[in-house]
């Protein structure tokens, strides 16, 4: 099984859940788990909970990057920070993946540092993951959206190669057999969108490696018609953004029957299993994290609020996307644009 | 530079030394989770009977070392199990190749046909009554080293069988943990008055515990020093080379047999090295002293490192390469309310 090294510092509840997260992939997979952080901090936190140690090392480094801190504190020259000294050991091969909840900055910082760009892209692609309706049984409740921010602009070519590379990895990691791949837009017509999406249209519907379904609007992204879709990380980035506040929003109404008068307190109780779900489905936290793509290795990043289940699901994760070997099949992808 | 290693290691003959050893969960794996595994067990042979990984080269290499070292060792086991499956477990000891010195089973049926159900499932008084009792058959000089787990009550009952050996229980506060245990009156009786007839000495070394339910660590703490919670055999193995009970050669076959016979992998055993040593109870250079063994017998592979730090590793085990142990005090401890708080603990975990 592979190694995966976990940013312990990274994330709003770091190092308590994350150290929670490894435990538990720790006690029931056979995946081995290296933390990266204050040794101390992490050892502590184990001593309060169950966990197996045969599948834990812990590579001490005792600077973080704070979840405040940008780009322009010089966090890319921060070498011992836990998300930097997390990428160098996946270069070096003590470990296959990254996962972290940390700064973004950072973690693109650290990848752009320490891994190569595969040969034939010019852009990476941030990748992000949101609930969406399923179609089907089966179908897996998350769509892929990239680019949300690793570049601001990009040209028709790269986002032909973040379809590829979305493609891919959805079918490793979602295991879907033909991934429909959609191009975000403010019209389902091909003439829509100015010169770079149209142009991106074009060489999309012509791409053989790619399920392209064409464009998609915003009220289209939640209908489970698109399993990837991609855009501008601008666009990407506002958009991933505003999914995550819209679910805050639903959570949150969800329960101000509570506050209100008996008879809504009432329709709230009758209500609540329901409203559970609702809660599970909007709970970003709980997601297994969505890759950094476009490197020769992998990283994962969670939402700086995740939790230790969604620390457990990004591991299990990066190990499956490392095992189904989605780094390589995605270079032979882009070699064959 | 490991031969001067191995020849200080071993302990100059000097007092007995005794392992006691608790039998289901500590030698043997058994299941008992369910209520058809519990009606199973009594018509398990010997040979479907399950060691914990590690744990027959371990007791073999204590008993070796000490032969080795001129010391007199006994080794016992303690079992709550019923008597009528003692021809099972001895075939299986004959099977292990284990050399024991006594081996006490609870009077199961006997409570059964006497109708005396609540001591059915009370160890506790079962346990400290039968230590107690093997105590006064020992030399007043002789030493303890004590195993259990974490699955029955192993950690108190040790715990208090070495305080009250070492005259530090007073005989009220003996009285009132047990009475906390739920211990019947007429144990509770027996039992005071063991512990006044018995010699004191500080006799219990240390307490291994094996953490087959992988109860959190910070449950252990009220125990102090000498209780080691331990999750493999491994690191069972590793702490007795640094007491000086095992030599290196013994620790290597535990970890040998780990890697052969139960799919541990290099990391496995180097990660539960580096945990043992991070909660400070191997000291890094012992822990480095085994994995260069290991590693010369080729069953971890370890990173390179620059020629610059093994030279230094190399200088500091030269310097002093035997490993100490780890200074443990004993510790006081408030028995009733150390019950209270191993129960609450106990509740905690099963939630």
């Amino acid at each position: 099984m592979p190694v995966i090294a976990v940013d312990a510092m990274g994330g709003d509840f770091a190092p308590d859940d994350v150290v929670k997260g490894v435990a538990q992939v720790s006690l029931h997979t056979e995946i081995e788990s290296l933390l990266v952080g204050d040794e101390q901090q992490i050892q502590a936190t184990l001593d309060r909970i169950p966990y197996n140690p045969e599948r834990i090392a812990i590579h001490h480094t005792d600077e973080f990057v704070a979840a405040v801190d940008d780009a322009g504190t010089g966090i890319r020259h921060r070498r011992r920070t836990s998300i930097m000294v997390a990428a160098r050991l996946v270069a070096e091969g003590r470990a296959q993946a990254v996962v972290t909840a940390g700064n973004t900055a950072a973690a693109l910082a650290a990848c752009a540092r320490y891994f190569r760009t595969i040969e034939g892209l010019c852009q990476v692609a941030l990748c992000g993951v949101f609930p969406r309706q399923t179609l089907y049984a089966g179908q897996d409740p998350l769509a892929l959206l990239l680019d949300v921010g690793a570049s601001v602009r990009c040209e028709a070519a790269d986002l032909v190669r973040f379809a590829v590379m979305g493609s891919v990895y959805a079918r490793h990691v979602s295991k879907l057999a033909e991934p429909r791949v959609a191009l975000l837009n403010m019209g389902s017509e091909e003439n829509k969108g100015g010169a770079v999406l149209i142009e991106a249209f074009r060489r999309l519907k012509n791409q053989p490696s790619v399920n392209f379904v064409g464009n998609i609007e915003g009220h289209g992204l939640t209908k489970g018609t698109a399993d990837v879709i991609v855009c501008e990380g601008l666009l990407g980035n506002v958009v991933i953004k505003l999914l995550g506040a819209m679910a805050d929003v639903v959570v949150d109404s969800a329960g101000t029957g509570r506050r209100e008068n008996w008879r809504h307190k009432l329709g709230t109780f009758m209500l609540e299993s329901g409203a559970g779900r609702l809660r599970e489905l909007a709970a970003y936290e709980d997601y297994g994290g969505a890759p950094i793509l476009g490197f020769d290795r992998l990283m994962l990043r969670l939402p700086g609020r995740a939790n230790a289940r969604s620390v457990e699901n990004a591991i299990k994760v990066s190990a499956k996307a490392v095992c189904s070997g989605v780094v390589r099949e995605i270079a032979a992808g882009v070699e064959r644009l | 530079m490991f031969r001067r290693y191995r020849q200080r290691l071993a302990p100059a003959a000097c007092a007995p030394i005794v392992f006691r050893w608790d039998l289901d969960k500590t030698y043997l794996k058994t299941e008992f989770d369910s209520l058809r595994e519990l009606v199973r067990l009594p018509f398990e042979k010997a040979q479907d009977k399950i060691a914990v990984p590690g744990v027959v080269p371990l007791i073999r290499g204590l008993r070796e070392a000490a032969v080795h070292a001129g010391r007199e060792v006994r080794i016992y086991f303690i079992s709550a199990s019923p008597p009528q499956i003692a021809k099972a477990i001895r075939q299986k000891l004959a099977l292990d190749g284990i050399e024991y010195d006594g081996i006490v089973f609870k009077d199961q049926l006997g409570h059964l046909v006497r109708g005396r159900f609540r001591d059915l499932r009370e160890h506790v008084g079962f346990k400290l009554t039968e230590l107690l009792s093997s105590r006064q058959t020992l030399p007043a000089a002789a030493i303890e080293v004590l195993f259990g787990d974490d699955w029955e009550s192993d950690p108190i009952i040790y715990s208090l069988y070495a305080d009250i050996v070492a005259g530090r229980v007073e005989d009220e506060e003996l009285a009132d943990a047990l009475r906390a245990l739920e211990v019947a009156p007429a144990l509770i009786a027996g039992m005071r008055e063991l512990a006044h007839k018995v010699a004191r000495a500080d006799a219990v070394v240390k307490i291994y515990i094996n953490l087959e339910r992988r109860m959190p660590l910070t449950s252990f703490r009220i125990f102090g020093p000498r209780l080691v919670p331990t999750f493999n055999y491994l690191q069972t193995a590793a702490c007795l080379l640094q007491d000086g009970y095992l030599p290196l050669a013994g620790v290597g076959q535990v970890a040998e047999r780990l890697i052969s016979e139960s799919a541990y992998t290099s990391a496995a055993v180097i990660n539960s090295l580096a945990d043992i040593t991070r909660r400070g109870h191997l000291q890094p250079r012992s822990a480095a002293a085994i994995r260069a063994h290991l590693r010369a017998r080729g069953l971890v592979q370890l990173e390179r490192r620059s020629r610059l730090v093994a030279a230094w590793s190399r200088l500091i085990r030269w310097i002093d390469p035997r490993p100490r142990p780890v200074s443990s005090p004993p510790e006081l401890i408030d028995y009733p309310q150390l019950v209270t708080q191993w129960q609450a603990a106990r509740l905690e975990e099963r939630r």
